[in-house]
């Protein structure tokens, strides 16, 4: 399987994260996406026409959707990361899978203009997603309510990895994540999963390990 | 502009948003800090900058019984004494190298840190569960408005209609901090209510705010 | 703050393979400058008032200054040395002083904690004692004999080593590394920071690298670029103040930080203190 892949993008990483979880092997095909702009190559451009990664290609499937790779991912290698049969369960995937398009529009554009100089209206798109952080958070809030620690189940499915690298990053264009304590939570529990794997501008969780005996040289 | 009399307490967040072994951010009259909870459930806040260089302590871990900065890995205990660098393992941090922190007290799930020394004990609500906290760009008056309801002298405001309560209070960024509270025998549907109900006051509170400034 | 003692210094504006002829609007000092490439297909830049300011093509890079440079750009001999590569990383943008982006940068102690599995990881925390001095003759600030184990030290290497790296401060806001470079031991590889100041509390970031490595393809050799710098960019937003803080009450170094301590020795020697606090508020 084949992933057209930048290490700094967030869609490109969701992919890479789903991966890392479920146990998929990538053949990785790195994208010099900044400062060669080889997304909008010819080569590229066959592939996927919008001239967007991620690319994932096997045989003659290819995707150019980010939540489509997740979802093909998830249906080859670990099921329990889809949607269950509860109608509610189903129609909350799809709902988060849809809204995560919007934060790769407005969280996405504040940070591409931020780090990468990108030309767009910083302040809309920065309204915008903090427009989204906060339903974000008041989805996660119910969810907790119900009893649920992630967005659609008491378990992570491909709408929290769809979700989480555009707010994970939200500072990166300049919209801060402190205003929101579920989202800390969440992203949190994310991150503290098996097999998480981060992305430049997400940390480690060094406190996952404990704190190691440094010997001091005796140089 | 509304003047409050928690005296030198500030409520900051809801004990269920710092679980144990966390660190997060918060803010109180003097700045903003790291609030966070050692391993064993102590809470601790300090001055949200590392004495080092200035990194922000609540981007940073809690290992055990230490806050521990992300940039250079230096340790503060509670006393925000620094007690360990990694860069020189054999050395023991002098005691000049230590972070500001403050009087934290939890009441009924709500964390209060004080500025100045206290000598009363934060406001108790009887009664009353926290359920959420959020901030808004609306003042408390536009909050009031918005609610149809004055905040008491602790910053209460009891919307008319309504089976929340609003605990407000103004942060130094301008933005207001509020905690949404329910009574305590709420059964998950009325939460759930109520967290919407406190959207659309935020919203409502929010537009006043918008017109009052046009 | 002073524009004054910073104003006659070469700054990186753009990436001279990059050059077009519609220009791109840019900012050097919180003047508003126009870098483009003109009928010749030389690059041109002009400042806010419309004059034309001085240019220089060099290190992959478009330099220009607002004032009168009183020196020719300082040198990287291993740029013109054959068999090396040369990589233009790209602009990345951080919201913080271009002097604190430079002081990050000549620093290993961070890297456990911010580049943790590759420049560095736990339990190999310690910074053994190195050499650093302020070099008269051409006033830069060197530091020598800094060793580090690291687990990924480059894109090449295979597995984790000591690496051992000299740092230079050769501009207010240019500094160039150079570390054991693992296809060829007699040889450094060339790792650069160009810092463009926008504002005080504003810099565009330029790396660039010289290296000697034939295996690895070029966008490899950015994207592990970008990653590095990537990951400090988090901590860069994070620091408070924003300015660099030259008052030695405000933050606390130790031994490891010697580096740090010249660097601002010597930007307040010559009042290099645009991006600087001088007063702790
Ligand atoms: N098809 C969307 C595209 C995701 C997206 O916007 N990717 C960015 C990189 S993070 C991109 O390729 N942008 C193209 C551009 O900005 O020119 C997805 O897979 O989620
Ligand atoms: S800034 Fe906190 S350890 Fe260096
Ligand atoms: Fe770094």
């Amino acid at each position: 399987m084949k992933l057209y892949d930048y290490i700094l993008s967030p869609s490109c990483y969701k992919v890479r994260l789903m991966a890392a979880l479920t146990g998929v092997k990538l053949d990785l095909r790195p994208v010099d996406f900044h400062p060669g702009l080889e997304h909008r190559s010819p080569e590229l451009l066959a592939l996927n026409p919008a001239g967007s990664i991620p690319i994932l290609e096997e045989g003659d499937l290819i995707l150019t959707e980010s939540s489509a790779i997740l979802v093909y991912l998830a249906a080859q290698a670990a099921p329990e990361w889809l949607a269950g049969t509860k109608p509610e369960e189903a129609a909350r995937v799809q709902q988060w899978l849809s809204f995560s398009g919007r934060l790769t529009a407005n969280l996405g554009g504040a940070r591409l203009h931020e780090m990468l100089l990108r030309p767009g209206d910083i302040g809309a798109l920065q309204a915008q997603g903090i427009a989204a952080l906060r339903e974000l958070e008041a989805g996660l809030v119910e969810q907790n309510l119900r009893g649920e620690r992630f967005l659609a189940a008491d378990r992570p499915t491909v709408a929290d990895i769809a979700c989480f690298p555009y707010v994970a990053l939200a500072p990166d264009g300049g919209v801060s994540l402190d205003p929101y304590p579920a989202i800390r939570l969440w992203s949190r529990a994310l991150r503290s999963l098996d097999g998480f794997i981060e992305m430049p501008g997400i940390h480690r969780l060094h406190e996952l390990k404990a704190e190691p005996t440094v010997e001091e040289s005796k140089a | 502009m509304h003047t409050l009399t928690t005296g030198p307490w500030t409520p900051v967040a809801l004990s269920a948003d710092l679980p144990v072994g966390t660190v997060i951010p918060a803010r109180i009259p003097a700045g903003s800090i790291a609030l966070w909870r050692s391993e064993s459930g102590r809470l601790s806040a300090s001055a949200d900058r590392c004495p080092h260089r200035g990194m922000s302590l609540s981007h940073g871990f809690v290992r055990g019984e230490n806050l521990s900065c992300i940039y250079h890995g230096w340790s503060y205990a509670r006393s925000g004494q620094c007690i360990r660098i990694p860069a020189h393992p054999g050395l023991e941090p002098p005691e000049t190298i230590r972070a500001k922190t403050f009087t934290v007290e939890e009441v009924g799930g709500v964390i209060w840190v004080a500025t100045d020394e206290a000598t009363t004990a934060p406001p108790a609500f009887e009664g009353l569960a926290p359920l959420r906290s959020m901030t808004t760009t609306a003042g408390i008056a536009a909050i009031e408005a918005a609610a149809g309801a004055k905040a008491s002298a602790e910053g209460l405001v009891v919307p008319v209609g309504d089976t929340l309560c609003l605990l407000v209070s103004t942060r130094d960024d301008g933005q207001t901090l509020i905690h949404v509270l329910v009574t305590g025998a709420a059964s998950a549907e009325a939460r759930i209510g109520a967290s919407r109900a406190a959207e659309s006051l935020r919203r409502a509170a929010e537009a006043v705010q918008k017109e009052n400034a046009a | 703050m002073s524009v004054q003692a910073m104003i006659d210094e070469w700054y990186p504006v753009g990436i001279a393979a990059q050059l077009d002829a519609a220009g791109r609007n840019t900012m050097l000092m919180g003047e508003p400058i126009v870098v483009a490439k003109d009928a010749n297909g030389q690059a041109k830049v002009t400042g806010g008032n419309g004059r034309l300011l001085p240019v220089k093509m060099r290190y992959g890079h478009v330099w220009t200054s607002l004032g009168e440079p009183k020196k020719d750009l300082f040198p990287i001999p291993e740029a013109d040395q054959p068999g090396r590569r040369f990589v233009d990383v790209g602009v990345v943008r951080v919201r913080c002083s271009p002097l604190r982006a430079v002081e990050n940068f000549l620093d290993v102690a961070h890297f456990p904690f911010v580049h943790t599995d590759i420049l560095g990881a736990e339990p190999h925390t310690e910074v053994q004692n190195y050499k650093v001095e302020i070099r008269e003759d051409v006033d830069e600030v060197w530091a020598t004999q800094v060793k580090f184990y690291q687990p990924q030290a480059a894109k090449s290497a295979s597995g984790g080593i000591t690496t051992e790296y000299m740092y230079r401060v050769a501009a207010p806001t240019c500094t160039v590394l150079y570390k054991t470079c693992p296809p060829r031991p007699s040889e450094w590889d060339v790792i650069t920071l160009f810092v463009q100041p926008l504002t005080e509390e504003l810099c565009d970031v330029w790396p660039w690298m010289a290296l000697f490595d034939d295996e690895t393809s070029m966008t490899d050799l950015i994207h592990f670029q970008q990653t590095i710098f990537l990951q400090d960019r988090s901590i860069l937003e994070n620091q408070i103040p924003r300015l660099l803080p030259l008052d030695p009450g405000m933050e606390i170094p130790t031994r490891a930080d010697l580096t740090s301590i010249a660097y601002r020795r010597w930007l307040k020697r010559h009042n290099y203190t645009y991006g600087a606090q001088l007063v702790a508020q």
